[in-house]
């Protein structure tokens, strides 16, 4: 039996997506004419002719829903991969995670590690690609001292994917008594530490963005002892720029302080 | 002798830096701990790099010596009480505040402590223990710290500074007791072993006293129980370990392979782990909160400034990880800093290749099973520049292939030149859901252009004209992999591709 496929617009965005899984799970269409499209800006990339189109409000209950059932009825594991998978930055990873979640509703916790199925080997390569890009940027982050008394520390981070949660896990256990900002300059939010060991992820309008990004200009004297570190502690007779460059990308550099 | 007496923190930094950079074990991995309120800092088990400099090498530590004063005069080094260079030295404030203002920038994951010998090994211990004391009571830093064992301190000085650092080292310096004689006088191996015998007993007890806390195992010893072999500790003799000992000094062409003989204890030069038992003393003033050297112990060794062949190499490496339960040993490319004439003169660069086989070759120790001598041989004692171990052992055991991916046990997964551990976890994973297809090893991350060669999936090879040929397969490997070429021009062919023939159309 040939169907139209139907086409699952929704906006852009973590409950976006999972509205849209909702509303394509309980529609009972058949999953293989089912297509979830994120709208970038509210606008869809393509079109296809003889597909119908359906809208969907962001709806953070039914999105809630999803996420209780995939805990719920598939893994924690399972629902890890999602979130990473709906964290990236790629238009397919409504379509993958929707089949993914789709099988693993009857396959269990085994849907992981079942990389026989091509939504898995997907939705995989999309979470290794999350995963890899939140330790990069715990390696390669770095804090500069925006005020000392009391002491507030920002860093500038430019990542593909919205990671800032993950990456502010990672710092909130390890600066639990700090002050401390990450601002995601792609994503235009910023999680804020505070001293007390709380935190939340903020979207910042384009005048505090602006406000956070002029601190950058700062300079104290702690970069300088460093940059000294950097440049000392290369061996001359191994020098290896290519090394070098496939440990550390380029892409992370723009913010790094030794490479300012 | 140049002193820097009244040297800024900068010019310090410069100096205790640079005189760092040659100590090769930068990692911060090996213990997994929280942060904890009222302090600074956690550790991560697999270590996180935060940097990588010119030479290609990771940073992640603040790696500094205390002072580069030194009253030895080992011909390798370049801080030997000899060489006229500037000297500087830290006070503990000084390396505190460093690490702290680092850490908190996350430029760092935490503090390498090491230094050269100012006064006496012990004076020494006792500025290091000082450092580290202030570092985790009064800055109340809780993350890394990488410290080394100064040879000939006391052991009361090396248990303090055990139980304040998360690994502790001690350089073996040469892989043979008449290298370390002729090259670190005033070093023995009887100073060097005895430190490492008694944090290995430390950590064992402290691993009883707190559990995994106290010191989880490393990569060689659940490598060995996984493969059913004796565990790390244990009183089996080989050749390596009288090398390691200095009973003998070289491993002659006609020895046996003994590394399952069983031999007493009659060693002088260290004692066996059992009977050397020294009680970690540990009272209410102690914090034993991270355990002893939970992180646990790693050595390094100089490549290429004595004779060795690699197979002595990796047969001291297999006895270190054997009888002192390391968890890991480190190789550094001999450079020659000091034009000594009793070394040996390079043209050129120091031995990278070299030590990036011998890097491999311990990865297939502590990973994938291999034992030493299944590697290398006394008849055959250098690794092939070309290929990598692997490979390497693989091409010279042709009758064990092809592997079947969709019923080959873990065991046999891990010896297939292009899977690695991860790799091998995920196949058997997945094949509990169904059978696998190389599309789906792709995905797995299979290095298939290395695999193809040893492989089949479901009975098939991936192409047909694919043969299991020692000559075919090592002309295609090295067609494939142009780094192995690097450094050695084009010169260098295996033999001429001929369609007909190596395609099998020539009827």
């Amino acid at each position: 039996m040939d169907k139209p496929i139907r086409i699952y617009q929704c906006e852009d965005s973590i409950n976006g997506i999972l509205s849209a899984i909702y509303e394509a799970g309980i529609s009972g269409y058949g999953h293989r004419f089912i297509r979830i499209q994120p709208l970038v800006d509210g606008q869809a990339e393509n079109m296809e002719l003889f597909s119908e189109y359906i809208s969907i409000e962001t709806d953070s209950r039914k999105a809630e829903h999803v996420i209780e059932a995939v805990r719920s009825k598939i893994s924690k594991q399972a629902y890890m991969y999602m979130m990473y998978a709906l964290a990236s930055c790629y238009a397919d990873r409504g379509d993958a995670v929707y089949q993914f979640i789709t099988y693993g509703f009857t396959m269990g916790n085994k849907v992981c590690s079942a990389l026989q199925i091509p939504c898995v080997q997907r939705v995989f390569e999309i979470k290794r690609s999350v995963g890899n890009e939140v330790h990069f940027f715990r390696e390669f982050l770095r804090f500069q001292e925006i005020q000392k008394t009391p002491s507030l520390l920002l860093a500038v981070i430019e990542p593909r994917h919205q990671i800032i949660p993950v990456l502010t896990e990672h710092f909130a256990d390890r600066f639990m008594s700090e002050w401390f900002i990450i601002y995601d300059k792609t994503h235009r939010e910023a999680s804020f530490h505070n001293a007390d060991g709380t935190w939340e992820v903020h979207v910042l309008t384009e005048e505090k963005a602006q406000k956070l990004e002029a601190y950058q200009e700062q300079r104290e004297e702690y970069v300088d002892l460093w940059k000294i570190f950097f440049d000392n502690i290369a061996i001359a007779e191994r020098t290896n720029a290519k090394l070098q460059n496939n440990m550390l990308p380029l892409h992370y550099r723009k913010h790094m302080t030794e490479f300012q | 002798m140049i002193f820097q007496e009244n040297a800024t923190l900068q010019e310090k930094l410069a100096i205790l830096s640079d005189a760092a950079k040659y100590d090769v074990a930068c990692t911060s991995s090996g213990v997994q701990r929280k942060g904890k309120k009222g302090q600074i800092g956690n550790t991560e088990a697999s270590g996180i790099c935060h940097s990588f400099g010119a030479d290609g090498r990771c940073i992640s530590l603040l790696k500094i010596l205390f002072t580069n004063e030194c009253i030895y005069n080992c011909k390798y080094c370049i801080n030997r009480c000899t060489n006229d260079v500037p000297r500087a030295t830290f006070t503990p404030e000084e390396v505190c505040t460093l690490t702290m203002e680092f850490y908190r920038r996350n430029y760092i994951e935490g503090l390498f402590l090491s230094s050269g010998i100012v006064g006496s090994p012990d004076y020494t211990m006792e500025l290091i223990c000082k450092t580290l004391q202030d570092l985790r009571r009064i800055h109340r830093f809780n993350g890394y710290i990488h410290c080394k064992t100064i040879p000939g301190a006391s052991p009361e000085l090396v248990e303090e500074a055990g139980w304040y650092a998360d690994r502790m080292s001690i350089n073996l310096e040469l892989p043979t007791e008449q290298g370390l004689q002729a090259l670190a006088p005033n070093k023995s191996r009887k100073s060097i072993l005895t430190p490492m015998r008694q944090i290995q007993n430390g950590v064992a007890q402290s691993r009883e006293l707190l559990g995994m806390k106290g010191g989880n195992q490393s990569a060689y010893w659940y490598t060995q129980k996984r493969v059913g072999r004796a565990l790390p500790g244990s009183q089996l003799r080989s050749a390596g370990d009288k090398l390691l000992s200095g009973e003998i000094s070289q491993i002659a062409a006609h020895t046996q392979s003994d590394t399952n003989i069983s031999y007493p204890e009659k060693s002088t030069i260290y004692q066996p782990a059992s009977s050397a038992m020294t009680e970690l003393t540990y009272g209410k003033q102690r914090d034993i909160s991270r355990g002893f050297v939970p992180s646990g112990q790693s050595t390094q060794m100089i490549i290429g400034a004595t004779g060795e062949s690699d197979y002595e190499i990796m047969a001291v490496t297999e006895a270190l990880y054997q009888k002192f339960d390391l968890k890991r040993v480190f190789f550094s490319a001999f450079i020659n800093v000091n034009q000594d004439a009793t070394l040996p003169a390079l043209d050129g660069q120091p031995p990278l290749r070299r030590e990036h086989r011998l890097y491999q070759a311990d990865f297939l120790l502590r990973y994938y099973g291999f034992r030493a001598d299944e590697l290398l041989t006394a008849q055959r004692p250098f690794f092939n520049t070309y290929l990598d171990p692997k490979c390497d052992w693989a091409l010279s055991h042709l009758e064990q292939f092809p592997v079947e991916i969709n019923q080959a046990d873990f065991d046999t997964l891990l010896r297939v030149p292009g899977i690695g551990t991860k790799s091998a976890y995920r196949i058997m994973a997945a094949r509990r859901t169904g059978n696998l297809d190389y599309q789906a090893l792709k995905a797995i991350g299979v290095v298939l252009k290395r695999a193809i060669y040893f492989i089949t999936c479901n009975g098939r090879m991936m192409y047909p004209f694919l043969k299991i040929d020692e000559d075919y397969i090592t002309r295609n490997l090295l067609e494939n992999d142009r780094d192995v070429m690097k450094g050695f021009g084009e010169k260098v062919t295996y033999k001429q591709l001929t369609l007909f023939d190596d395609f099998g159309m020539a009827k």
